[in-house]
């Protein structure tokens, strides 16, 4: 009797520190997500205050690190920039990375489906300054030559981009099609549909939210992506719209990576509030997708 | 399946970071021996300097000035140097209110700051100079052409005695000391005569990537410190003038300058050691060289 109730004790003890360790653990994560946002919108603060709302969104863009708080510090042209870029990086990676996901989940033999399964895992673990080392050395070369442009611009991003969301965007989307129920396929089928037919009419409007959440996603992996798109957007201060494909310009990210190193006092703050509008964007996103999987589950 | 998968991944993880450990001490146990010839070598020189030495100014200085503080540091444990940058306006005022020891410029001294107690140490010689992709056929580019490129009046090498095609200007970031000298004194850009870039021109954040951009980016042009100069990059006369040290040190060549640090007085002690050893063959070699003209070889 003692020796069992000293092995429930034994039990409970270590099932309270296991407890303890993990709520720690949680409580760090959710700790350290609070102190960075308190700390980019402390470091923020400075040049929302000298700068203002309407100086920050502004095109105008011309720091002078030397004697702050002179100089102009629009974010317009970057936020624009990294609206062009995700959006023909989600134009050209989403279609492409849909059909990959139909390809693997309905047609592909077992042998093709897991080397192309390894070829994404493996694109989803090449280091972006890589994928952009190679934008800068064949893209933007191969660009330059069908255009009469230095070849740098939203197109060049927006192809780096498209191909760094495609195993996001893949992999989520076989998951929700693969989450399907098996009857609505063979029913499909059973009725005498193609098997385009089945997956255009019935697989893909079924799945169509959680297709929807791998695109935002993927919308969340070339709106935060730096190295690959620095090294091919160009980095010129001119605003470029999405129609623009071949006119340098900057992104949030580009424009980051490039002032964090020397900038220094309100110059500092603004690039702060750069990474601010990024972590906005993002909370965009993740209630998007809130919103799309409430829906779902309705 | 995952859980097979799972163990896989911790077995490369494991090796990953013994990889990464491995490489680590490698790179310790180099850096210990190198650290340890440095002191033998200097010892005869410096051995036994004590004190605290500040300094604060320009940022074109600061990390020479932070370099050779940690160096210095590691030589000299007794002593200890503070450096803080600030801008050449703000070293040389402190220097001459005493409230640093060293003042760091990028700029000659104004003769209204000159009173006269102001001790001169030129600790390197920055020439900047105009490089342009090797397809283009220009050798020297005047002023006023120079002008025009940068902000965008001229925007085809035909324009300046050139193939035709189209100039893709590249320039520095805004925090740049080499993007400094060259709005000042190329482009004589100044509070007075604020002269707006060609919003094309594209940024790179260092010489380095500067060199690449033009080597690699037909019609380009762009300016880039004389140490970075090779053969991948064609470098212009200006105004008819090559841009050698000769040439910068008779100023006949217009763009270049010292860098400075500022003493009130000759300096004495812990001062004295620090910028001695700043003029040190070995520290000019190691670590000025690389990306200026060490003052050793003028």
């Amino acid at each position: 009797m003692k020796r069992i109730k000293r092995a429930i004790n034994n039990f409970q003890r270590k099932e309270v520190g296991i407890k303890i360790i993990l709520v720690t653990s949680a409580s760090l994560s959710i700790l350290a997500v609070f102190m960075i946002i308190a700390y980019i919108f402390r470091e923020s603060l400075p040049a929302i205050r000298t700068v203002g709302f309407k100086g920050l969104f502004s095109f105008n863009w011309k720091p002078e690190p030397a004697n702050p708080p002179a100089g102009s510090y629009g974010m317009l042209v970057p936020i624009i920039g990294t609206i062009s870029a995700t959006f023909w990086a989600i134009l050209f990676g989403a279609p492409l990375a849909i059909g990959t996901a139909v390809y693997i989940d309905q047609m592909a033999p077992m042998a093709i489906r897991s080397v192309i399964n390894r070829g994404i895992e493996i694109l989803a673990g090449i280091p972006s300054v890589i994928i952009g080392w190679f934008g800068l050395t064949m893209l933007v070369p191969a660009l330059r030559n069908v255009t009469a442009t230095n070849g740098f611009g939203i197109m060049a991003a927006g192809v780096v981009l498209a191909v760094m969301s495609l195993p996001t965007i893949t992999s989520i989307s076989v998951d929700a099609l693969r989450a399907l129920p098996p009857e609505l396929e063979e029913a499909s089928l059973a009725m005498g549909a193609t098997r385009w037919q089945t997956v255009s009419r019935a697989l893909l409007p079924a799945a169509r939210r959680g297709v929807l959440i791998a695109v935002i996603l993927g919308i969340g992996r070339a709106v935060g992506e730096t190295m690959a798109v620095q090294m091919v957007v160009g980095n010129a201060n001119q605003v470029a719209w999405p129609w623009e494909l071949f006119k340098p310009t900057s992104t949030l990210t580009s424009r980051i990576i490039s002032d964090i190193g020397e900038s220094t006092g309100v110059f500092r703050s603004v690039v702060y509030t750069e990474g601010l509008v990024l972590l906005i964007f993002a909370m965009v996103l993740i209630l998007a997708i809130r919103m799309v999987s409430r829906e779902r589950k309705r | 399946m995952t859980r097979l998968k799972r163990l896989k991944g911790i077995g490369i993880l494991t090796g990953v970071l013994v990889l990464l450990l491995a490489i680590g001490l490698l790179a310790a146990g180099c850096g210990e021996s190198d650290s340890k010839n440095g002191t033998t070598s200097e010892e005869g020189k410096s051995s036994g300097v004590s004190g605290k030495v500040t300094c604060s100014g320009s940022t074109t200085v600061l990390p020479i000035a932070e370099e050779a503080a940690s160096m210095f540091m590691d030589e000299n444990p007794d002593a200890e140097v503070e450096v803080q940058g600030g801008g050449s306006s703000t070293g040389i005022s402190q220097v001459k209110e005493g409230v640093v020891d060293i003042g760091n410029a990028s700029r000659d001294l104004k003769d209204e700051e000159d009173d006269g107690s102001i001790v001169d140490h030129k600790i390197a010689l920055d020439i900047i100079c105009i490089a342009v992709n090797p397809g283009v056929g220009v050798d020297n580019l005047t002023r006023d052409q120079v002008k025009g490129i940068f902000t965008g009046a001229i925007t085809n090498w035909s324009e300046v005695g050139g193939a035709d095609g189209q100039i893709t200007v590249v320039i520095r970031d805004a925090a740049s000391g080499t993007r400094e000298i060259f709005d000042e004194k190329a482009l004589e850009i100044s509070d007075d005569n604020p002269v707006e870039l060609t919003g094309s021109a594209m940024e790179t954040n260092s010489n380095g990537i500067m060199r690449e951009t033009v080597a690699s980016t037909p019609n380009s042009i762009g300016y880039i410190s004389f140490g970075y100069l090779d053969d991948t990059i064609k470098a212009v006369n200006y105004e008819g003038v090559t841009p050698t040290i000769e040439t910068a040190k008779d100023g006949s060549y217009p763009l270049s300058r010292y860098l400075h640090m500022f003493t009130n007085g000759e300096p004495e002690g812990a001062v004295k050691g620090f910028i001695e050893f700043v003029m040190s063959d070995e520290f000019q070699n190691d670590v000025v060289g690389e990306d200026y003209i060490p003052i050793t070889k003028l």
